[in-house]
């Protein structure tokens, strides 16, 4: 059944901008440090001797925002799709059970997100390899920095999804969603708990898998209350 | 009797509110069961129920002789649904629109086709249905309830926005179903002269509860019409008819004579006109479901 599901919700979201969404979201991030090292370069080469890891840091710093307006749009988007004219009755109505059709939704999501990983990494890397840094290439930290905010960010993701899924008013997962976004902003200046900080991999003991780790348990956790209560509640 | 769907003292209640309460529905093989009652009278509600969109708050469905609650993905499997306004997706074509939907209930994709052309709609089939009209999205809504080739299909409202050359399609396609696909058909609707001209067995429901429950003609019985004269000297052919030991009344100048058959019609005419009064109308008074509604609960009380 999921299968059938997946493809059916694919074809749904063409044409709605969420493809475009995808891919633009690792080009905003790599194409901010295009900017910054067209316009000083040589400022900051002159920053660190490890020009590869500073230039990984950089393009760090916009990752966690640019995933968590991702999730926050994305997630809009999607439950935009069946909110529009209410095709949640059509769809819950076909023999689909609803832990599969919240499933579906939250596959899709995933999906998207880790395509949008991948294209980070790609630019990451051509980009870096253009700048001429010179050294070894460090995959390793190209890797961690490309896909660690993902798992990082999927508590967020499950909470976004859930309040788009249950709100019949769709101005509260947007409210929720913006203030998400404003909290990864500030996120340096706040407590290791929340979970909007999490895709910054910062925490006290300064070991970024733990963000990691966290990231997919607290997710798991929030994906499967939200699931429940997603299931329990009458069809809208 | 075998019934298609049978509910037991269904009932939801929305906090203090009660849609349905103590609802006993039963829809035999191979019907057109009309659903009717006024809005906000729960019929909504129990389509939803019907479909497992809402849990009960209390009570028991059985669809297909299963109950509801056990063998929810297999009766859905045999049932096709249009529940209140359609519901599309925008940005498709209708095409794809049914396409995803297809994918779900794994039919061959030839049926997108013929359930297109089934509804008419077989033009429009690569245009999007952002730019639908009401009318166009009701088939298309209906396209999508028979793509799985249901033994049961729940209509509701399925009439709302068409056109009336597309009212009569679609009546006739209803009307069509149950012989020619073996379909049962649920459908409801607050209007009594849609459902008179389709369904065979008829529900009534109003604040929640089913006050009648029988067959087309045993609602006819119930309805009572009447025949309404306007002729020449009105007072003086009443009592002329009254005279010959015929029930009529006689409101604002109209003659009216209760359930008549064609041939007392005619015999009355003919004796008005042989009197020498002119007659002006004879038409069929058609009762408004408010009527009908008023009556029934109005014998209910007095019963």
């Amino acid at each position: 059944m999921m299968g059938k599901l997946l493809s059916a919700e694919f074809m749904k979201i063409k044409r709605k901008g969420i493809w475009f969404l995808t891919v633009l979201g690792p080009i905003g991030v790599v194409a901010m440090q295009m900017v910054n090292y067209g316009v000083r370069k040589d400022y900051l080469f002159g920053q660190n001797d490890d020009r590869w890891g500073y230039y990984l840091d950089n393009i760090h710093s916009f990752t966690p925002l640019a995933i968590v307006l991702g999730i926050v749009i994305l997630t809009s988007f999607m439950s935009s799709i069946e909110n529009e004219t209410n095709a949640w009755k059509q769809l819950m109505a076909l023999p689909v059970s609803k832990m599969s059709v919240y499933l579906s939704k939250f596959t899709v999501l995933s999906l998207l997100l880790l395509i949008s990983s991948v294209l980070l990494l790609l630019f990451t890397l051509a980009f870096g390899i253009s700048l001429d840094l010179g050294g070894e290439i460090p995959y390793d930290g190209l890797l961690k920095y490309s896909f660690y905010p993902f798992f990082a960010a999927l508590p967020v993701l499950a909470l976004q999804l859930w309040a788009a899924a249950v709100s019949v008013n769709q101005g509260v997962p947007i409210t929720l969603g913006i203030v998400g976004v404003i909290l990864t902003y500030a996120g340096y200046a706040l407590p290791d708990w929340l979970i909007w900080k999490w895709p910054l991999l910062l925490n006290e003991w300064e070991e970024p898998i733990i963000n990691v780790l966290l990231g997919a348990g607290t997710g798991l956790f929030l994906y499967a209350a939200g699931m429940i209560d997603f299931v329990r509640r009458d069809v809208k | 009797m075998e019934y298609i769907v049978k509910t037991e003292n269904l009932s939801k209640h929305f906090g203090q509110e009660k849609a349905v309460s103590g609802l006993e529905m039963k829809i035999p093989k191979g019907e057109i069961y009309g659903f009717l009652g006024p809005n906000g009278a729960g019929k909504t509600t129990t389509i939803r129920m019907l479909l497992g969109l809402m849990k009960p708050t209390s009570g028991r469905i059985e669809i297909f002789q299963n109950d509801l609650k056990q063998e929810r993905l297999n009766i859905l499997r045999r049932v096709g649904s249009l529940v209140e306004s359609p519901s599309y997706y925008p940005h498709l074509t209708a095409k794809e629109n049914l396409e995803a939907l297809r994918k779900i209930v794994g039919v061959p994709k030839q049926r997108i086709d013929e359930v297109l052309e089934i509804v008419r709609l077989t033009a429009a089939g690569d245009k999007k249905v952002k730019g639908f009209s009401l009318g166009m999205k009701q088939r298309l809504g209906i396209a999508a309830s028979l793509l799985n080739n249901p033994e049961l299909l729940i209509l509701d409202e399925p009439t709302n926005g068409l056109d009336p050359s597309g009212i009569i399609e679609i009546r006739n396609l209803i009307k069509s179903l149950p012989s020619e696909c073996g379909m049962t058909v649920l459908i409801s609707s607050h209007l009594l002269s849609e459902i008179d001209q389709m369904a065979t067995t008829v529900g009534i429901v109003t604040k929640g509860k089913m006050i009648f429950q029988d067959s087309i003609e045993a609602m006819r019985m119930f309805a009572q019409q009447s025949v309404l004269l306007k002729v020449s000297e009105s007072d003086k052919a009443w009592r002329t008819l009254l005279g010959r030991g015929m029930k009529a009344g006689l409101d604002n100048g109209i003659i009216s004579l209760p359930e008549q058959s064609d041939e007392n019609v005619a015999e009355t005419v003919r004796g008005l006109v042989a009197d020498g009064f002119s007659v002006y109308r004879v038409e069929e008074e058609r009762r408004s479901l408010e009527d009908i509604f008023l009556q029934m609960t109005r014998e209910e009380q007095a019963g």
